[in-house]
């Protein structure tokens, strides 16, 4: 081996491919996934409507409408002022169908977002109603309906009785905060939204960079083989080192491109865009990332020098990566028994290992005995799909034409 | 000197290369000639140490060729093709770091070779900004620019004009000058015949002959004659030591029987017709070879 011609191949392969403009393009989209998987539902989630909404109210017991109001204004925007302003819509002698019609009216102007309607049938029941032009939003909705049960409850509560005092304590809400213990002493909030999206980003992220540069490297060993460039390539460097070479020089790729999108994300986290809690387990979550992408980039060498067209090789490497997203249809599963035995299972096959490990890490402890043994076996694979595509790309990258079969295939692994 | 002994390739039970031997001295360029498909791309490949052989010996200064042979090997392959998307400079010393030239230097030749091949102001545009002629060029560079002791050249002059083909040329002969071995091989008899001190003309694997230039000439050369004139020459035909006869009205050409002399011929027709020029001709190499090659499939 001549480290000197394995460096001069990496470091063409590696400058060639980063001065292009489909690297440059992943290297922004990709991110940009992120940010839309990460931020938005965070986003979505939170923040609800971000301007002042007009609301009515019709209350045709009118003991709601003050209550209702101190309840709705509680709730304010970023900028401190109010979300809600409350309308009342209630008139003590008209008809309520009069006050409906004239409610729906000022909807269908545009002078009120929608309204609520608390109408009372008799002294037992009661119907609550939210009316507006397009369904609205779920999150507003949800707003009402817990002020105006609240609101009940209590009313109901001191209707009988029983101390307000009591009656405000037995009404606060108390919300589940889920801790996952990793190690002794050390807590982690579980945000489910948080660990679900960046386990599926990072998974994301790994299938991107394998389809997007095994398909340059594939489409690129397909180009020195249709040019002949190969044959001047290999009556320079032998096989192995040219094979070496181009591993490596996609692997500095992969690096680059995992540095920058850290750069973007730290960037994220630090001014509180995206949940800190996704970098937990960033150390071993990039261990497997790097080293599944070496291993897939290892096996699209052997693939790439047998495939005959650049249609052929966009099809195996779209293939191959679907192997590689395959743990993900189990995702849920993983979420609700990340130590079920299909999981056991797929954690050792080194096509699907790292995308298994990455999706554990975040969901569950990991023995470290685990990571190391996966982590042995990654490496071994690496060793051995080198040596094997080495062997292919030998012959592969002289025989033009048609595709071996898979006995000459055989053959060519037997030949020294 | 490449010493080539016995070589033989075999690819699944079918015998591409059988039992080649021919040396090539320094200063010398070998021709390798034949039909498509008779083992020319083979031979070469195994002499690049791209294929091993399935038996025989390649050595180059009576040492075999191994991977350290690498850096003194040039090869120019028929079919070109370079990365289209690269820079001509970026391209020519990326395959002259492959062949352990430092950087300074491979920067140095390669501004050399550019002007010298008349595409110095390409020098920093990508390849699918060349022409198809511009783009050969560039590859003849990669496979000179670490100066070769051994340079392999496949078809070199297929894809030039004739200006460009001349250039190329006259850069393989200065190359013989400087004492590299080269091997050409090419289908272009009328170059080969003009360059190759040495040919191998090979069918199916297997030599059908080999020698220098006119050694080859005089073992295939055949009495061949032309011969314009006035006056009824019907009768040329039916002359007993005539093999064979294109005869037109004023002019023929005849291939006379192997122990005739030309001169004969002519005192046998002087007096029946107005001769107003004779002369014998030299076969060509192209002529040769086709006669040569149906001769073996037979």
């Amino acid at each position: 081996m001549n480290l000197k011609k394995i460096f001069a191949v990496s470091k063409w392969e590696f400058i060639e491919r980063v001065k292009t403009k489909t690297f440059i393009v992943s290297l922004i989209l990709t991110p940009l996934i992120l940010i839309i998987f990460t931020i938005l539902p965070t986003f979505l989630a939170e923040t609800g409507s971000r301007a002042i909404e007009t609301i009515g109210l019709i209350d045709t017991s009118g003991v709601y409408l003050p209550l209702m109001r101190e309840k709705l204004e509680k709730f304010r925007l970023p900028d401190g002022q109010p979300n809600y302003i409350l309308l009342n819509l209630s008139g003590k002698n008209t008809p309520i169908e009069d006050l409906i019609a004239d409610a729906d009216s000022k909807i269908l102007e545009g002078r009120l977002e929608g309204y609520i309607m608390i109408y009372h049938i008799n002294e037992d029941s009661l119907m609550l109603e939210y009316r507006s032009k397009k369904s609205g939003s779920l999150y507003d909705i949800q707003r009402f309906e817990e002020a105006f049960n609240e609101i009940r409850f209590s009313l109901k509560l001191t209707e009988r009785g029983i101390d307000p005092e009591i009656v405000e304590l037995i009404s606060r809400n108390i919300n589940i905060r889920q801790i996952k213990i990793e190690e002794a002493g050390k807590e982690t909030n579980v945000n489910f939204f948080a660990t679900f999206f960046s386990s599926i980003v990072f998974l994301m992220l790994l299938m991107m960079m394998i389809i997007y540069s095994g398909g340059m490297l594939i489409r690129s060993l397909v180009e020195e083989k249709s040019s002949r460039l190969i044959e001047i390539l290999i009556s320079s460097c032998t096989p192995y080192e040219l094979i070496a070479g181009k591993i490596l020089g996609l692997g500095a790729l992969g690096i680059t491109q995992i540095i920058i999108w850290a750069l973007v994300s730290l960037t994220l986290v630090s001014s509180s865009l995206i949940p800190p809690q996704i970098f937990n387990n960033i150390l071993p979550i990039l261990v497997y990332f790097l080293l599944g992408f070496i291993f897939y980039t290892s096996i699209f060498v052997g693939v790439g020098s047998i495939v005959t067209s650049e249609q052929e090789a966009q099809m195996i490497t779209t293939y191959l990566s679907l192997i590689l997203i395959f743990p993900v249809v189990f995702a849920i599963t993983i979420f609700d028994n990340p130590n079920s035995s299909l999981i056991n299972i797929l954690m050792y096959i080194p096509l699907t290992l790292p995308s298994v490990m990455i999706l554990r890490l975040n969901i569950t402890p990991v023995n470290i005995w685990e990571i190391l043994i996966t982590i042995t076996i990654m490496v071994l694979s690496i060793y051995i799909t080198i040596l094997l595509s080495a062997k292919i790309f030998r012959i592969g990258i002289l025989s033009y034409g048609k595709r071996p079969s898979v006995k000459e295939l055989l053959m060519w692994l037997k030949m020294k | 000197m490449l010493a080539v002994e016995n070589l033989r390739k075999e690819f699944n039970n079918v015998v591409a290369v059988d039992n080649l031997s021919f040396k090539i001295e320094e200063g010398k360029i070998f021709g390798i000639l034949g039909p498509n498909g008779a083992g020319k791309t083979t031979t070469i490949r195994t002499i690049l140490n791209i294929i091993k052989p399935t038996s025989g010996f390649i050595g180059f200064d009576s040492k075999p060729i191994t991977d350290e042979f690498f850096n003194i090997i040039g090869y120019l392959p028929e079919e070109r093709g370079l990365y289209k998307k690269s820079r001509v400079i970026d391209i020519i010393l990326y395959f002259a770091q492959l062949k352990n030239i430092p950087r300074i230097k491979a920067a140095e030749a390669a501004d050399f070779w550019l002007r010298k091949l008349e595409i110095l102001s390409y020098r920093n545009k990508k390849i699918d900004e060349l022409s198809k002629g511009n783009q050969q060029k560039v590859q003849f560079i990669i496979s000179v620019i670490h100066d070769p002791k051994l340079l392999i050249l496949d078809e070199p002059f297929s894809g030039y004009d004739p200006i460009n083909q001349q250039i190329i040329k006259e850069m393989i002969m200065d190359f013989e000058d400087s004492g590299k071995v080269i091997v050409l091989s090419t289908h272009q008899m009328e170059t080969a015949e003009k360059l190759c001190s040495e040919i191998l003309l090979i069918n199916k694997g297997k030599e059908v002959c080999s020698g220098t230039i006119s050694q080859i000439k005089k073992r295939y050369g055949k009495n061949h004659i032309k011969i314009e004139f006035e006056g009824d020459g019907a009768f040329l035909n039916s002359l007993p030591f005539v093999r064979h006869i294109d005869n037109y009205k004023n002019y023929a050409e005849i291939e006379l029987k192997d122990d005739t002399m030309p001169h004969e011929f002519l005192k046998a027709v002087v007096d029946k017709i107005n001769i107003t020029q004779f002369s014998v001709i030299e076969p060509t190499l192209n002529k040769i070879f086709i006669d040569v090659i149906k001769e073996s499939k037979n």
